[in-house]
């Protein structure tokens, strides 16, 4: 349904996603995981069409240049050229690393902005269902978000990413700097999203252990290429992917 | 990018002569020190020529005036870019500049020898002192507070009628001729810019970009921000004082024109189109627009609206800045690779 093929990014010349092909099933969660550099964060603002605005602006500062090559299909159509608004609008919603909630709204302005496409009886049973998956954020409703914890933000910015009814939902490090509690709490909010509600997602860690339970299929990027595929038994049996990304 | 013949991209590799000199072999061979010094050359050499080159009286007068929104756009390039302080109290430096000149010379008759470089030092002193309060602040309120510095100083000279009043001080005694004055002004803007360009590469430097990339961490590390601000301050409004004391002896005269936004909006149009943080674009803005602006006075009132588009022309489609570009194409050269 959702698949990426031969990505290539060039940030001026060094090389920053090298020939990626993913591909991401109907209600399937895929992983990827990799070190720091190793073309995570650009992966994920390449499917989801935010590197086009990053090539825009830094061509206007006369920065370094961005050169994006590859193809990416969503339901056997090419949206490579489409804007990021365009995608959103079909469905593919990117809830960006380290979170990025508007600071100075409050919960529920920040949830209603994310909403912002959908119909009113849309945005209403969306809100229920953000509020069912992640309670905490109940109470602090009308707190504005800057002041929430790390670990209700990461829920605000997820919720915030629901109310865009997405297809696909693309999470960058969505357990950054949580506790392993936290984390726990998430990974199972996370999979709850995929079981009642069909949508796709593809999530990138650092440290897979947190997510590995609820992921179908993983890659691991290593220097920007996808070195390795499979599912999580496949890598789970794997000496090296065990040591280095799982920990165990 | 996907072209017809295959999957090429555009790459851009520094210069093999970038590469060399910008290590320490750089007096290896003539070619390398010709690529450093052509540059420089051009600039100092330019500068120099153009009041020989210059031959109209009313040209002559406009040279003058380009240098000093040079010295402004400069001061505002270093406050902006590598202090990170906004300030649109330009009209502020040169009026105090210039007022501080006209007084040292009509009242204790000193000559412009004495009263360009005491104004220069004194009057950012006075700059520094009155900008003291507002440097905790950031972003656009230091912007807004350093505007109304002009706009308040010109109205409390107006209604209390010090200084001169409207009427402002007339008799400053001017240049012995116009090659002093715009062999100096030159000189001085040449000075100041490779000072500069010293200065923010030395340790003091890296403070103040630490200050404008994250003033907490500098904080952080055990430096009195506020001091280093108040010295950045200083330097900056010296440039706009010595600009305005050189205004008031090309003029002969001081009002409170010499407080008129112009002298704080210009500097950063010019800032804008040369580059910012390249402190050479800045200058080469100012040479740019200024004469640019007089030309159109052949439009008559409808001056304005050309030299707004040229404005916005230039910001739409090179936004980037002259310099910026212009470095970019002398340091690097772009070639199509297969990838």
């Amino acid at each position: 349904m959702f698949e990426a093929k031969g990505l290539m990014v060039f940030y001026e010349n060094m090389l920053a996603l090298n020939n990626v092909s993913l591909k991401c099933q109907e209600a399937q969660i895929v992983g990827v995981f990799g070190t720091n550099s190793a073309g995570k964060s650009t992966l994920m603002y390449t499917l989801s069409g935010i590197m086009q605005d990053i090539k825009k602006k830094e061509a206007m500062a006369g920065g370094e240049r961005i050169t994006l090559m590859g193809e990416v299909f969503y339901q056997g159509e090419d949206i490579m050229s489409l804007k990021p608004s365009q995608r959103a609008r079909k469905g593919i919603i990117l809830c960006p690393e380290r979170r990025r909630i508007f600071p100075e709204s409050t919960v529920l302005e920040n949830l209603k902005i994310g909403g912002y496409l959908a119909d009113s009886v849309q945005i209403k049973a969306t809100l229920d269902y953000v509020f069912t998956i992640f309670p905490a954020l109940v109470p602090l409703k009308n707190r504005e978000g800057g002041f929430l914890s790390g670990g209700e933000q990461q829920m605000l910015a997820i919720g915030r990413a629901l109310m865009a009814q997405p297809r696909i939902l693309l999470l960058d490090e969505p357990l950054m700097g949580l506790s392993p509690l936290v984390q726990a709490l998430l990974a199972r909010s996370i999979k709850g999203i995929r079981d009642e509600r069909g949508v796709s997602l593809i999530i990138t860690e650092q440290y897979a252990r947190p997510v590995l339970p609820i992921v179908d299929y993983a890659y691991i990027l290593e220097n920007g290429a996808a070195v390795m595929e499979g599912t999580r038994q496949e890598l789970m049996d794997n000496p090296d992917v065990r040591a280095a990304y799982f920990g165990i | 990018m996907t072209l017809k013949g295959g999957d090429v991209r555009q790459e851009r590799i520094d210069r093999g002569i970038k590469v060399r000199t910008g290590g320490i072999y750089a007096v290896s061979s003539w070619k390398e020190i010709g690529y450093l010094l052509i540059p420089r050359l051009v600039l100092i050499v330019g500068l120099l020529i153009l009041p020989l080159a210059v031959t109209n009286l009313y040209w002559q007068r406009v040279i003058s005036i380009v240098g000093i929104y040079a010295l402004l756009s400069l001061s505002f390039d270093f406050l902006t870019h590598f202090v990170g302080l906004v300030s649109l109290g330009g009209a502020f430096y040169v009026g105090v500049g210039g007022y501080m000149a006209a007084i040292l010379n009509t009242k204790l008759g000193l000559s412009p020898l004495f009263t360009i470089p005491m104004a220069a030092l004194g009057g950012a002193a006075i700059c520094t002192l009155f900008l003291l309060p507002c440097l905790p602040l950031r972003g656009v309120y230091f912007s807004i507070v350093t505007l109304m510095y002009p706009l308040i100083t010109a109205r409390i000279i107006e209604a209390l009628n010090i200084l001169g009043g409207t009427d402002g001080i007339v008799g400053v005694a001017s240049f012995p001729n116009r090659w002093v004055e715009q062999y100096s002004l030159f000189g001085l803007l040449l000075l100041i810019l490779f000072g500069l360009r010293r200065l923010v590469n030395k340790d003091i430097g890296l403070v103040f970009r630490g200050i404008k990339d994250n003033d907490q961490a500098v904080k952080a590390s055990g430096i009195n921000i506020t001091h280093y601000k108040a010295a950045a301050v200083f330097i900056s409004s010296g440039m706009g004082c010595l600009g305005g004391a050189y205004l008031v002896h090309i003029y002969m005269w001081s009002g409170i024109s010499q407080l008129a936004l112009d002298f704080s909006i210009i500097p950063i149009a010019s800032t804008v189109i040369g580059g910012g943080g390249t402190l050479v674009g800045p200058v080469l803005g100012a040479f740019i627009l200024v004469p640019i602006s007089e030309l159109l006075r052949a439009f008559g009132t409808l001056r304005i609206v050309f030299y707004s588009l040229i404005l916005m022309a230039f910001i739409i489609f090179r936004s980037e800045g002259l310099m910026v570009y212009a470095q970019r194409k002398y340091h690097q050269f772009e070639r199509w690779v297969k990838v």
